[in-house]
């Protein structure tokens, strides 16, 4: 099931090779990882899932696949991650039953109350702040919109785009029960140094 | 352990690949096709709409199930088992890349799962991972292909058909008048995608093929 509060999900980098970067995520202390590729092949995506899910269950953590539910299914993953253009989140539980986790993206209270009445097991919400390692179609939500949807939602929140270990404890306090990062932990000199910091970030956000 | 499928009837020897142009057609085309399918005519149809999203995938799809097509006839998509199994579809067909047809079918016994090959090698793999049914080609000149280079031609159909048991449809421009030389080659059957986009004389075409496809 869904980590206890607060967690780190460390979602892949399409420009690094996820199974490493997974790993030292792992080390870091991230209970979650997100292989997110959207250009990968099938074999290689199932390849990489297959990999971070033994690492996954040796650290214990979750191994959560993006889009993809047929190579959730395929590789045994512990869940899906699916954004508004995906399978819509009623026709993913009917395939996967109620032991797979479903995340959802939502950019909006709406979204994210809708993707819970759908049966998400946790929202992701953002982004938050402005973020490099997607490109958006709208502004930032800001940490007072993330404490509204948190205040809103029975589910799990997991904040995600552009947070940093300055404004990680902060999103604790708003109510989120995580946070989703990509280039926080991938692009730092030392990814499983950088995944253990902003741990340490959101511990101190926990009220 | 090898899996082995039991198909109570036959694969129809005919295979007709949607364009690829539903994202700006709706589907119109495709859905066009399938209500033009004569009903003594069973057909494979392999929805391949690479540029749609999953979610619109799946709309797609599930519109397209609702058609009634001629009896025997197996509606595939490409490479999502997961909009396979939610639109009810019966099978699945896999581009070389793709998911592994053996992990899939583990998931979803009950879905055929056909590959895409392009060389002996790759028979060898689809064979190993207990592929259902092959894709070959292309075997003729079509401008979609030409970026790939030349056309594998009839004797390479002929080597990849005797190498195998499994039924192997040929693909890349193949028509009515060049089909038959196909079959001889060994083809279970004929595969396209262009010959089918003209709705308007996809009946006669479909029957032109039959002819040849179920001598």
């Amino acid at each position: 099931m869904i980590p206890s509060s607060p967690f780190l999900c460390v979602i892949t980098d399409e420009a690094l090779c996820p199974v490493t970067l997974a790993e030292e995520a792992l080390k870091g202390g991230a209970a979650m990882i997100q292989l997110r590729h959207k250009t990968a092949s099938g074999s290689q995506l199932f390849s990489w899932a297959v990999e971070i899910r033994k690492l996954c269950r040796q650290y214990q953590a979750l191994c959560i696949i993006n889009d993809r539910v047929d190579i959730a299914m395929a590789s045994e993953a512990d869940g899906v991650h699916l954004g508004q253009e995906d399978i819509p989140a009623l026709a993913a539980r009917k395939l996967l039953g109620s032991n797979f986790i479903i995340g959802i993206s939502a950019s909006s209270v709406d979204e994210a109350v809708q993707a819970e009445k759908d049966g998400a097991d946790y929202i992701g919400f953002g982004h938050i702040y402005p973020t490099i390692s997607k490109l958006k179609e709208h502004a930032p939500l800001g940490s007072d919109m993330l404490r509204h949807v948190t205040s809103r939602l029975s589910v799990p929140v997991v904040a995600i785009g552009g947070i940093s270990i300055e404004n990680a404890g902060l999103l604790i306090s708003c109510g989120a029960s995580g946070v989703a990062v990509i280039s926080a932990v991938s692009r730092a000199e030392e990814p499983s140094r950088a995944a253990c910091e902003l741990l340490h970030a959101l511990k101190k956000g926990m009220p | 352990m090898k899996y082995k499928k039991l198909l109570t009837t036959p694969l129809p020897r005919l295979f007709m690949i949607s364009s690829g142009e539903a994202d700006t057609d709706k589907g119109t085309l495709l859905f066009n096709q399938l209500n033009l399918l004569p009903e003594s005519l069973p057909c494979m149809v392999q929805i391949r709409e690479k540029r749609l999203a999953a979610r619109e995938l799946l709309i797609l799809t599930e519109r397209a199930r609702a058609i009634k097509l001629p009896a025997g006839s197996l509606l595939l998509c490409n490479e999502r088992m997961d909009i396979a199994l939610a639109a009810g579809l019966e099978g699945v067909h896999l581009p070389e890349g793709a998911c592994r047809p053996d992990r899939l079918r583990t998931v979803a016994p009950v879905l055929i799962f056909g590959c895409s090959i392009h060389s002996l090698a790759s028979l060898r793999i689809a064979e190993e991972k207990a592929a259902d049914y092959l894709l070959f080609g292309p075997i003729f000149d079509t401008p979609s292909k030409r970026k790939y280079g030349a056309p594998q031609g009839l004797e390479k159909l002929g080597e990849i058909c005797r190498a195998t048991s499994l039924p192997v449809f040929a693909l890349g421009g193949i028509t009515p008048q060049n089909a038959a030389l196909c079959m001889d080659k060994g083809a279970y059957g004929t595969a396209g995608l262009s010959i089918f986009c003209d709705t308007l004389r996809l009946a006669e075409t479909l029957e032109q093929f039959y002819r040849i496809l179920y001598p």
